[in-house]
């Protein structure tokens, strides 16, 4: 018989070693895979997950929602890899039918080899899409394409605060320190509950801060650091791949809205600082150009999200941009794969 | 405080070791303090309300039992609330945005001072009276004034609004600029507690308090503070009137129902919460398969956040060497009406067949009296959950079913039917009759009713692909409370696996930690606090 102390019960000292022993096991388990799930999209490498078998799967984790999809960590011979970056318009509502996917697939219908890869997140601002970019140029990419929107810095701000709380001491965040707890809580909230419920439920149990993000979008000065912030982030990001010798093409996001029956379509304010970006190896399209003429209604989602018939005339100005400038014949793109994207 | 949240597992522990440490009446002030420590945290000007309610009920109490206390006593105990709203309005001038502290109206502390002003002469006036003639004075004075205080803070906006409704309804002008009164969170349970003490006390069915101290603990002891269980004095206040010696059963027995109730309230309400949201929820589209989910999942969310909640009380009163009454014995496997009603929320639906039914005539009666008897308790038990048409609907529902089955041969015969297929169809019957109920209970308004009952013209059915994946949702978080109350249904209380052996009980109470930790972060208040 096993005797216990007077301030505890077996079956109580039972269950906290089978949690303890399985905590053991998380730790050395499952470190990686759990790795970032509190870091709320600033941790630098949660999402990626490289196999041994020399392939990278792109997964929900760590604040990291992105789709599903799977590549080579080495790029393939002879095809071009191009990463698409940003929030939830260039992520669109599939891979295939996002303006990445379609140019993807334009590509290939003229027989030139190309993959891309969809690593947008909604809610992502200048400087996640940074800590995304920091550890996508490992792939060796052809080429980037970062959309630029500045409405997404409340969320960054806010998402940042998140991940120095977890950080700190707070009794309210003890429990999922635990490896065991964490991988569980990923598990349910990222796998079983994406699986089985709808979109229209799980967007319930996202944080509800609509009244705060509105009150601090209404303040203009923290609106002015919040741009400035945007300019200097994105700056650093086109800096990041010119340093690896990586060409860009900027995309400036447009809103449109129907103001006294009459449609209107704006730019986000980006496209100044887009164009003083441009040189021979950063090219850039305006989403306000290349919409301005079509039926809005029909392109367009809402104010800012596109519908598959937007993404793809996005996708057809973007082929247009780079048969115009040739940025892949420079550069990375030219040197990997020995061909020339253009006809 | 919520049992839920992160304060609480420290705040329970701090208060349980230095319970155990202390004498009994220093056990008594710990409990006090604690206590009002745990309901200022949600709004201390209602502090106030509390210490009211307990001046009142201590002197009535000690009146029905001939006991005068000294006019000084009397004096101190009725102003309190009014010193408490001086105190925090002090505090509002001194060190304004003081934490936690919402500014206190100094109209507040000149209605408070009303207390000493109403009690002190009719206390001095029932003491003119004949004993037997104080006694009823005593009872009466503690139930006109517990019921007047919740009819006032619970009701009236409700009737503000219903009346102003009518007149405009009937073309009159009904143009009046009323305050909104904010809802006392406990409200409806301390009141009703206070009533019962009264009541009890007169019966001889218990002794009243004899220190103050002690009768302020007894009246808001924290963990049953906010929703229950409603106590009686007969068995509760010994409880608190003995020093009792630390055992280990008080740890296993209360930790054990803090992790079921954590289990229940997290793991199955919160879940359920996330569908029962998206079906009531008049913007969402419905078909029939979305309907019935929504109300099944409404059943086991109202079911796993109050039993939770009750569960949560009796572990953390049971750290304390305490024992509350249990509320819940499994009401779903009900067979009837009257089956469900002594096993959902007993210690309410007891306390109105104690305290209205009975005096009312109760069986005694005729049966159209007897009918009359059951919707009178039905609508008030009903108005009792809130101030609500929906929640009048839901009583006068119960009273129907309630008096189907009396009147209506083969469903009575049904309720008592001893084969098993019998029991089975029993059950099933009840059940839907309750899932119904619950519909009735969750809308709010006549936009929710109708948009739940419009899905069902919108065809659709059972195991539509859409409502398939979200079902699955349920099955997964309703399955292990099913299988944990199959697994403990040899106890009366659902006191969770006593009879188990040691391992299997280390077992399931690991697997409890692992289901609710997966769902932690949902961060939903208990239903029955708004009640």
């Amino acid at each position: 018989m096993i005797a216990s102390p007077p301030w505890a019960t077996r079956a109580f000292l039972l269950a906290a070693a089978l949690l303890l022993a399985a905590e053991i096991v998380a730790r050395l388990g499952f470190a990686s895979s759990v790795d970032g799930r509190f870091d709320y999209g600033y941790h630098p490498t949660a999402g990626f997950q490289e196999t041994p078998d020399g392939r990278v799967h792109l997964i929900r984790s760590g604040g990291r929602r992105f789709f599903p999809q799977s590549y080579s960590i080495q790029r393939p011979t002879g095809t071009f890899r191009i990463l698409v970056l940003g929030d939830s318009v260039p992520r669109g509502v599939s891979v295939d039918l996002a303006y990445g996917g379609q140019l993807a697939a334009l590509l290939r219908a003229r027989g030139t080899p190309a993959e891309v890869w969809n690593l947008c997140v909604p809610g992502y601002g200048a400087r996640r899409v940074q800590t995304v970019l920091r550890q996508a140029l490992h792939y060796s990419p052809s080429l980037v394409i970062l959309h630029l929107n500045n409405s997404n810095e409340f969320e960054d701000e806010r998402e940042l605060r998140r991940s120095q709380e977890f950080a700190g001491w707070h009794p309210k965040n003890w429990l999922m320190k635990s490896f065991l707890f964490r991988r569980l809580y990923e598990a349910k909230t990222e796998q079983v509950a994406w699986k089985l419920l709808p979109e229209s439920i799980r967007a319930r149990q996202g944080v509800n801060d609509a009244d705060a993000e509105i009150a601090a979008s209404m303040n203009a000065s923290l609106a002015r650091q919040w741009e400035e912030r945007v300019r200097s982030e994105t700056r650093k990001s086109v800096g990041l791949c010119d340093e690896r010798g990586v060409p860009i093409l900027l995309v400036t996001q447009a809103t449109w809205s129907t103001q006294s029956g009459a449609r209107r379509i704006q730019d986000a304010g980006l496209a100044e600082l887009a164009q003083s970006l441009t040189n021979r190896h950063i090219a850039w399209v305006s989403m306000l150009e290349t919409l301005r003429e079509g039926d809005l209604p029909s392109l367009f989602a809402d104010a800012s999200h596109l519908k598959p018939p937007g993404h793809s005339l996005m996708a057809k100005a973007l082929l247009r941009t780079l048969d115009a400038t040739a940025l892949l014949e420079t550069r990375s793109g030219r040197q990997d794969t020995g061909r020339s994207l253009t006809r | 405080m919520s049992f839920v949240t992160w304060p609480y597992p420290f705040f329970l522990a701090t208060v349980a070791a230095m319970y155990w440490a202390l004498p009994l009446k220093g056990r008594w002030w710990l409990l006090l303090v604690s206590s009002y420590g745990f309901y200022a945290a949600w709004d201390p000007r209602f502090l106030a309300l509390l210490l009211s309610s307990t001046a009142i009920d201590y002197f009535c109490g000690r009146g029905i039992v001939d006991e005068r206390r000294p006019w000084r006593h009397v004096i101190a105990a009725t102003a309190l609330p009014a010193l408490w709203l001086g105190t925090c309005r002090l505090v509002n001038v001194a060190a304004p945005g003081f934490p936690g502290l919402p500014q206190v109206d100094p109209r507040l502390i000149g209605v408070a001072a009303l207390l000493p002003a109403v009690f002190l002469p009719a206390y001095a006036l029932l003491w003119r009276w004949s004993p037997l003639r104080r006694r009823k004075g005593f009872v009466a004075f503690s139930v006109i004034s517990n019921l007047a205080v919740l009819g006032f803070f619970k009701y009236f906006n409700f009737f503000s609004d219903s009346l102003r409704q009518l007149l405009h309804a009937l073309g009159a002008s009904a143009h009046w600029d009323l305050p909104t009164i904010v809802l006392p969170v406990a409200i409806s349970f301390y009141t009703f507690q206070s009533i019962s003490y009264a009541v009890d006390i007169a019966r001889g069915q218990g002794q009243p308090a004899r220190q103050f101290v002690l009768f302020a603990a007894y009246l808001a002891f924290f963990p049953q503070l906010i929703a229950g269980p409603i106590e009686r004095v007969g068995r509760f206040l010994p409880q608190f009137e003995t020093a009792r010696a630390w055992s280990r059963d008080h740890l296993h027995q209360g930790l054990a129902l803090l992790l079921t109730g954590l289990f229940k309230k997290v793991f199955v309400a919160d879940n359920c919460a996330l569908l029962t949201n998206h079906v009531f929820d008049p913007k969402t589209p419905l078909d029939a398969p979305w309907a019935l989910l929504g109300a099944v999942a409404f059943a086991f969310q109202i079911y796993g956040d109050f039993s939770g909640y009750t569960d949560l009380a009796r572990g953390s009163a049971r750290l304390l060497g305490i024992e509350l009454s249990s509320n819940f014995r499994f009401p779903y496997s009900a067979r009837g009406p009257s089956d469900f009603w002594q096993r959902w929320h007993r210690t309410l639906s007891t306390w109105f067949r104690d305290y209205l039914y009975i005096p009312l005539g109760g069986n005694r009666r005729s049966l159209p009296r007897q009918l009359a008897n059951l919707w009178i308790v039905m609508l008030l038990a009903g108005l009792w959950h809130g101030a609500n048409w929906n929640f009048l609907l839901w009583g006068g529902y119960h009273a129907a079913l309630l008096t189907l089955y009396r009147v209506v041969p083969p469903l009575g015969r049904l309720e008592r039917a001893t084969s098993v297929a019998g029991g089975w169809l029993a059950t099933a019957s009840m059940f839907a009759f309750t899932l119904f109920g619950w519909v009735l209970f969750r809308c709010a308004n006549l936009e929710q009713l109708g948009h739940w009952f419009g899905a069902w013209t919108r065809g659709g059915a059972v195991g539509d692909a859409t409502a398939m994946k979200p079902a699955l949702w349920l099955a997964l978080h309703v399955a292990p409370l099913l299988l944990l109350q199959w697994a403990t249904r040899r106890d009366q209380d659902e006191r969770a696996n006593a009879h188990w052996p040691w391992p299997a009980r280390g077992l399931a109470y690991a697997a409890l930690v692992l289901a609710l930790v997966a769902s932690s972060s949902q961060d939903q208040e208990f239903l029955y606090f708004q009640f």
